[in-house]
């Protein structure tokens, strides 16, 4: 009995030790499993815009997206994120939306512009996703959700429309787990404060959304996605307290007022077509 | 990792190709391609419970064919399922998994292998003990 005892142990610390010493090496650099990721996370990327490029008019107005771009930037620079690597699409659809896509797209909805009061609040929104970019959730998400199987498949192009129009869907509507919102609000507030933005106003946006909610559901796909908005809103408020920032606005409320304009003509313009 | 002490009675030649096909039926996944490691321990069972009633020398070995691969099943079932929560579910592929197939591969090899030769030895007539699982069969297999 003793002797089965002691091969036993041996065998089982044979089987952990080897393991736990294996494990010491970095095989996912030795198999560069970070950049065949990147790679297929920008393949996966430029695919999932094509879709959402075929279904809905993407802005392109320079006066339009560089309004945007100047936000991002803002918020870019002054965190030590490459403002370059992330690429802003605004899409003429009346949803109050906005959400990462792989390979750092960010896509904005004309219906999210519209709704904001301030470039302060879309600044907020542009914040959140970054953070989501930032901490790796939208292929966490990905993988989660439809498996890493089905997440080569796409990237490798072998899967048919119907499956990527499928993605896009569950990226654009679906939500990323409560622990996942709560670390791109707190990243996404400090951004802010970082970039001298106040954060109140993200917490004055979610906090309009919670109220709206039950009127006109439908169309604020963002509630869908983030659920307990008016949670949201409180804890944003508590957070915005611990940092330190001198606000300086984005812009006036009549540039703002001005930039809507002009976004709302090129959406009429969608329904020449 | 294995040993060839004396068994207590010298085993006829049916009893070596019984003791042999033993073995045989713990590598029968393998010999199949199939990847689920549960069909080798099924196969073993079966093989065990057909040979409930047969010579002690038959018995003994289909008990360490079967232990042995009582060892291997849950680790290779914990790396399909791993494996599974990688290519459906939320898991990716870290550095602890890559070592644990790892480990898991260097095992089954070396069980493979030794499946093999006790089952060439076994077929000569030869009594061949594991280490760790020959101890074990003779607590479990009395004469």
């Amino acid at each position: 009995m003793k002797k089965v005892f002691t091969h036993a142990l041996f065998l089982s610390v044979s089987f952990f030790g080897m393991w736990y010493l294996l494990g010491l090496i970095d095989f996912r650099s030795i198999f560069e499993i970070e950049e065949l990721t990147k790679e297929n996370e920008q393949k996966l990327g430029t695919l999932i815009l094509d879709a959402v490029a075929k279904s809905n008019k993407i802005i392109t107005q320079d006066s339009i997206i560089a309004v945007v771009e100047g936000m991002k930037k803002r918020i870019c620079v002054t965190n030590g994120i490459s403002d370059s690597t992330i690429t802003v699409h605004i899409a003429t659809v009346n949803d109050v939306n906005a959400f990462a896509l792989p390979g750092r797209h960010l896509v904005i909805y004309s219906g999210l512009i519209e709704y904001c009061k301030s470039s302060e609040e879309l600044a907020g929104v542009i914040a959140h996703e970054i953070a989501h970019m930032e901490h790796d959730h939208v292929m966490k998400k990905m993988v989660k959700e439809v498996g890493l199987a089905m997440v080569i498949s796409l990237s490798g192009g072998e899967s048919g429309g119907e499956i990527v129009r499928q993605t896009v869907k569950l990226l654009s509507s679906t939500a990323f787990d409560r622990e996942q919102e709560s670390e791109a609000d707190a990243s996404g507030v400090h951004y802010l404060a970082k970039a001298d933005i106040d954060p109140q106003a993200s917490a004055d946006f979610l906090f309009r959304l919670s109220h709206e909610k039950e009127s006109i559901s439908n169309q604020f796909e963002l509630l869908n996605t983030h659920p307990n908005s008016a949670d949201r809103a409180a804890e944003i408020i508590k957070l915005r307290k611990i940092e330190t920032f001198t606000s300086r606005p984005i812009s006036d409320s009549t540039s703002w007022k001005k930039f809507q304009e002009s976004v709302r003509l090129r959406v009429g313009e969608k329904d020449l077509f | 990792m294995t040993e060839h002490p004396s068994f207590m009675y010298t085993p006829n030649e049916y009893e070596a190709e019984k003791a042999s096909n033993s073995y045989l039926m713990s590598v029968i996944a393998v010999m199949i391609g199939l990847p689920l490691p549960v069909i080798n321990l099924i196969a073993t069972v079966i093989f065990f419970l057909a040979n409930k009633r047969a010579t002690h020398f038959v018995r003994w070995h289909c008990m360490q064919a079967l232990l042995s691969q009582g060892f291997t099943f849950p680790i290779n079932v914990a790396g399909v399922y791993w494996t599974l929560s990688i290519l459906f579910g939320a898991n990716i592929i870290s550095n602890s998994y890559i070592a644990y197939i790892i480990t898991i591969i260097v095992f089954n090899i070396a069980e493979f292998i030794a499946t093999v030769y006790a089952a060439v030895q076994t077929r000569k007539g030869n009594h061949v003990e594991w280490w760790l699982f020959g101890p074990l069969t003779h607590l479990m297999i009395k004469s």
